[in-house]
């Protein structure tokens, strides 16, 4: 809602208030000023000018010389304007002033003759569309002026963010009340009682839909004359940045902003027999032209003003074509009327098309009020438009309520606010914006809710308004008295931030991606068209093709983080996301929503740590598997060796990933319980991506995880005795995985072996080819005394054996 | 002769310590250790010595004389090191060379926000639930006291997925989610991913929210203005100037915006405060007896109230970042900041 000042004086007096305080007193009223801005600024330079002489230019027919008065100097001003005649004020920029435009005047040449300045038209001026030339300013206005000043411009703008509920205040004289009562000053309201008191005969109205059109009011003026507005008319419509029209469509366009009453006229001749129906159009009349020149398409739903013939309005929204004032109209139906809120917002929703008219119907308009707005208008169309009232008019009224009497008890008031309350404050601060107040006993009040507030139907309301009204500032600050509980804790949220402080800790930074995603990327991922993950929860109504569809999986979002940090020269990333993916369930069911945690690492494995101490080394499938393995034991979800509950192990053929590297993928599982998974991505897939150096990536389903039970901590007693450690280097066909012999090494489960670890993998030279070297470090101690070589020795010599033996292995000399 | 070495091992280690610079260093090797030093005056008594006594007292000579060139050469090399103040020097090592440690990551700066806050209120005896980020428009909007076609649904970009199933707008269904299935007392927050369809410098189309209620007996707006001045003040500043102005929400009334002095200007006007010196950070109030009723709470017995704000607007604040796309392109360059 805008308005400004000058305006809203014609209404309550705020001399000696700031704008600033003005704005500040509406914005602690609950009507938040969005912003207050000085008025015609960029007119500053202009000036008025008296022309005194208009001589023809000698080489263009087109274009006069003129001398034109600014004050106490007298210039010469080329001018092509048709209007342009001694005697005339006008207005005129000088060299060195930019126009609204953004044109920046300077003296010059025109057609060889020198012209200092530029006599200006409302166009030019951003005052208006008028083509006839320069513009005319009253005879008695001086020269060598403000523009502004002479014409009364100087105003202060002020832009109200309205909450839904105060359509009062879609209005200048709603804003007026609420600083007339806050400043206890008194409202003066441009037309104070209006009635319609006999039927017109010259026309007719019906309400086939009464109960979308709780009133319609309307009235008759004839003698009208289409004229521009008078400059104060068009002033207070440009002022808020409303185009002005023509007199009869400024006035009606006016009495709506200033009483939040949508007016509307017809050309009365247009109007078939004389006569308007309220009603749903039929079909045959589902198309329609709205005032703006655009075709629509009606439904049956909608609510039509219709003549006898045809529809000649959309009821609360804009007027038709068929029945536009034109320049020739001379009779005009004015119909001020109140419609049904959600009628009004689906109709508008349905066509896209909402005007001022809407925005008030839809948030509820006071069928109280229609014939005050109606009496304005009829006004000062005989005032402005030289029309003649007919007598009487039609004022039909369905929807009357009986007077909104509410309760409101003081104890129940001052509880909920926590402030002390009495009558005498209550009633203050109600009637000061237009309420009645009443005793009813000693704690209650009988309150009246003016008809304009039609938000107003509940005790609660009034709470809001007294706290409201007297200032939040002065209700105290205080902490609830509570009874103590132990709020209990969400063991999966505590998952979740022990799985963020474990990944920063090695280096990992937070990704945070959007929810929703592309379905191109599944397709760049490879992924079949059975798979689950192309089973998708679609967005009716999504801002792009590329947040389309709710992710299924974390990767392609770390996927796009990856190429963007490439492109802006971070190559060395370690990225990990905790986020839900979706998948649907049935039709208007809400979707499956599951936890996954993902990460990617690419280039630099020691990117942020100093180029001195760690020399450049590309990360690996190793480093993947490596976080995964360091998560889970901080999760205390992977216990040692052969005793832990999760498994990270090559996958079976039908939990490969297309978009995987066959040769270096992995599966986290936990039993039948399939966790995650580990791998290399293709790099043809990288490239779909944009992304050319290799990425490894990780995914775990946080939700199974949570599931699992963590490794007990539990005690084990310190060994008392020594250790004794031995190598074994072991040639083994290339294609033994060197953790299987570890595997075998600890499964031999003899009471001697503490630990097995790979301390090297060779192939090369002294390696005949086929073959690989692995090297092992076994550690022996006894719980029972101190081992001696002979006992290791035995012990050892079975482990080579059967190493030897399980995978056609010999022990590598030297 | 025994005795003068003894003496002599005492004073020269009682010198050495108060050694301060290499010239003084000099002067003592001179006087002890030099040719016509101290040390070599004695042993020139060595002579005079019984002769079964001899090779005792040589054996201590060599001993003291050894002693003190050891404590001489520790001497030079800790004057000579700190002279060098850690440069050059083939055997010592540079201090200015980076410390070694393991790499560090960055939790992104909206949970580590949205952690500050949870805390705040956690540490206040609130629970912590969350909930779908797909929602049933009953619990969006419905229950929340705003019925289809209700201009307050304008305030909410909402997308859909279909008829009644919709990305929430807010995290506020969590009050009508927990209040139907759990009976007050209630102090809950609810953090989470909201969705509008709204995307330019000031608005993504996903979000992060912090739904906040408190329902009991006997509380009041008071209470809400003491709860949220303290969080306000521990997320902040204490000293930070606050208030509370009238708004409109369907499920709150009385209806609360909460602004802060701008911590850009400190509320003298800026652009980031569009010349006010205020900046909205929360919206609350009272919650709606119409929402109690939906979930069978008796609005006589009960009150409360609820707040919700958001993450990222509070991030921007604290940390002065200026475009809010910035959160979701997760440039490392970016996260590498908090």
């Amino acid at each position: 809602m805008k308005f400004t000042i000058d305006w809203l004086n014609e209404y309550v007096n705020t001399d000696g208030i700031t704008s600033v305080e003005l704005a500040d007193h509406l914005t602690m009223l609950g009507l938040e000023v969005d912003a207050v801005t000085e008025l015609f600024q960029d007119l500053a330079p202009i000036q008025t000018a008296l022309v005194l002489s208009v001589e023809r230019h000698p080489d263009a027919d087109s274009l006069s010389l003129c001398q034109v008065a600014v004050g106490a100097e007298t210039l010469q001003i080329v001018c092509g304007a048709p209007n342009v005649r001694p005697g005339l004020t006008t207005a005129i920029a000088l060299p060195g002033t930019t126009l609204p435009g953004g044109v920046k005047i300077k003296k010059s040449k025109v057609r060889g003759i020198e012209s200092y300045g530029m006599l200006c038209s409302e166009r030019e001026l951003g005052l208006g569309s008028g083509h006839g030339g320069i513009m005319e300013l009253p005879a008695d206005t001086p020269h060598g002026q403000s523009f502004i000043n002479a014409l009364g411009l100087s105003d202060t703008l002020v832009e109200v963010d309205l909450t839904p509920n105060r359509s009062d205040c879609a209005s200048v004289i709603g804003i007026a009340r609420e600083i007339a009562g806050i400043l206890r000053r008194p409202l003066t309201l441009p037309v104070e009682s209006a009635a319609i008191q006999a039927s017109c005969a010259t026309f007719s109205v019906e309400i086939e839909s009464s109960e979308l059109c709780p009133r319609y009011a309307a009235r008759l003026i004839t003698g009208v004359t289409i004229a521009p507005s008078p400059w104060w008319l068009r002033k207070r419509l440009l002022s808020i940045g409303l185009r002005p029209i023509n007199n009869v469509v400024d006035i009606t366009n006016l009495v709506m902003m200033e009483y939040g009453q949508p007016l509307h006229a017809f050309d009365f001749d247009k109007l078939a027999d004389k006569k308007i129906i309220v009603r749903h159009p039929r079909t045959g009349e589902l198309d329609f032209i709205t005032l703006d020149g655009v075709a629509r398409k009606l439904d049956a739903e909608m609510l039509m003003i219709c003549d006898s013939v045809q529809p000649v309005a959309v009821a609360g929204i804009m007027g038709g074509m068929n029945s536009e004032v034109s320049d020739t109209t001379t009779a005009i139906l004015l119909e001020s009327a109140c419609f049904d809120p959600v009628s009004i917002r689906k109709t508008a929703r349905k066509l896209n098309l909402s005007s001022e008219a809407s925005y008030r119907f839809e948030r509820g308009v006071d069928p109280g009020g229609c014939l005050l707005a109606m009496e304005r208008a009829v006004r000062l169309l005989c005032e402005v438009a030289g029309g003649t009232a007919e007598p009487g008019g039609v004022d039909k009224y369905y929807g009357q309520k009986p007077f909104n009497t509410l309760t409101l008890r003081i104890s129940r008031t001052s509880e909920l606010l926590g402030i002390p309350l009495d009558y005498e404050k209550i009633a203050d601060a109600l009637i000061s914006i237009g309420f009645r107040c009443k005793e009813k006993d000693a704690d209650t009040l009988w309150v009246g809710a003016p008809s304009f507030r039609v938000d107003i139907d509940r005790e609660i309301d009034l709470v809001e308004e007294v706290a409201r009204l007297i200032g939040y500032n002065t209700i105290p600050a205080t902490l609830p008295t509570v009874q103590l509980s132990y709020p209990e804790q969400d063991t999966d949220r505590i998952i979740r931030a022990k799985t963020g402080t474990l990944l920063t800790g090695i280096g990992y930074f937070e990704a945070i991606n959007y929810s929703f995603t592309s379905e191109k990327h599944l397709q760049w991922l490879g992924l079949a068209e059975g798979d689950p993950r192309c089973r998708l929860v679609r967005l009716v109504n999504p801002l792009s093709e590329d947040q389309s569809v709710m992710r299924t999986m974390l990767l392609p979002g770390l996927l796009e983080n990856v190429e963007r940090n490439i492109n802006f020269q971070k190559t060395a990333i370690k990225l990990f996301e905790t986020g839900k993916v979706f998948s649907p369930k049935g039709a208007n069911e809400q979707p499956l929503e599951k936890m996954h945690l993902a990460g990617v690492l690419s280039g630099n494995r020691f990117g942020e740590s100093s180029p001195y101490h760690c020399k450049q080394q590309a990360v690996d499938i190793l480093d993947a598997k490596g976080v995964v393995e360091y998560l889970l034991q901080g999760l205390q979800l992977l216990g040692e060796g052969a005793s832990s509950p999760l498994h990270i192990t090559f996958p079976a053929q039908d939990r490969m990933e297309p978009f995987a590297d066959p040769l270096q993928v992995l599966a986290v599982s936990a039993g039948d319980l399939e966790l995650g998974s580990i791998a290399r991505i293709l790099p043809a897939i990288l490239r779909k991506f944009g992304i050319k150096q290799d990425v490894f990536f990780f995914d775990l389903d946080l939700d199974v995880l949570c599931q699992l039970a963590p490794v007990a901590k539990n005690f084990t007693a310190l060994p008392v005795f020594p250790a004794v450690n031995r190598d074994i280097a072991m040639l083994v066909p290339e294609t033994v995985a060197a953790g299987a012999l570890v595997d075998a090494v600890l499964q031999a489960q003899d009471p001697l072996i503490e630990q097995c670890e790979i301390f090297d993998v060779y192939q090369g030279d002294s390696v005949k080819s086929g073959f690989k070297s692995v090297a092992l470090s076994v550690t022996y101690r006894s719980t029972q005394k101190t081992l001696t070589e002979k006992n290791v020795e035995k012990v050892h010599a079975r482990i080579v054996n059967m190493l030897g033996a399980k995978f056609e292995g010999t022990l590598r000399e030297g | 002769m025994e005795q003068k070495l003894l003496s002599l091992q005492d004073e020269a280690g009682k010198n050495l310590d108060q050694l301060v610079d290499a010239g003084q260093l000099e002067d003592f090797r001179i006087r002890y250790l030099g040719r016509k030093g101290l040390f070599s005056t004695i042993m020139r008594e060595l002579g005079a010595v019984d002769q079964e006594e001899r090779p005792r007292v040589g054996q201590l000579a060599n001993t003291i004389k050894e002693e003190i060139e050891k404590l001489f050469d520790e001497k030079k090399a800790l004057l000579g090191s700190s002279a060098q103040s850690g440069a050059k020097g083939a055997s010592s090592i540079d201090l200015s060379l980076p410390g070694r440690y393991p790499e560090r990551g960055r939790l992104h700066p909206v949970t580590q926000i949205m952690n500050e806050v949870c805390s705040i209120f956690e540490a206040m005896g609130f629970s912590v639930a969350e909930g779908p980020d797909v929602e049933q428009d009953h619990y969006n909007f419905e229950a929340l006291n705003i019925p289809a076609h209700h201009p307050a649904r304008d305030m909410h970009d909402t997308f859909y997925v279909s008829d009644s199933i919709l990305l929430r707008t807010h995290t506020s269904p969590m009050q009508a989610r927990i209040m139907e299935s759990q009976q007050p007392p209630l102090r809950v927050i609810a953090p989470g991913k909201v969705y509008r369809c709204d995307s330019d410098i000031t608005h993504t189309p996903m979000f992060h929210q912090v739904e906040g209620f408190l329902v009991d007996t006997k509380v009041s707006f008071a209470d809400l203005k003491g709860i949220l001045t303290v969080f306000t003040q521990k997320m902040f500043d204490k000293d930070l100037p606050l208030r509370f102005r009238p708004s409109f929400f369907p499920f709150t009334e009385p209806s609360a915006e909460v602004d802060i002095a701008c911590v850009i200007c400190g509320g003298s006007g800026c652009r980031v405060c569009k010349q006010t010196g205020w900046l909205e950070i929360l919206g609350a109030g009272m919650i709606d007896p119409e929402v109690f009723k939906m979930v069978g709470y008796d609005p006589e017995i009960y009150s409360g109230f609820a707040f919700g704000l958001g993450i990222e607007r509070i991030a921007m604040l604290k940390y002065g970042i200026n475009d809010i796309r910035l959160y979701y392109e997760n440039d490392l360059r970016f996260l590498a900041q908090f």
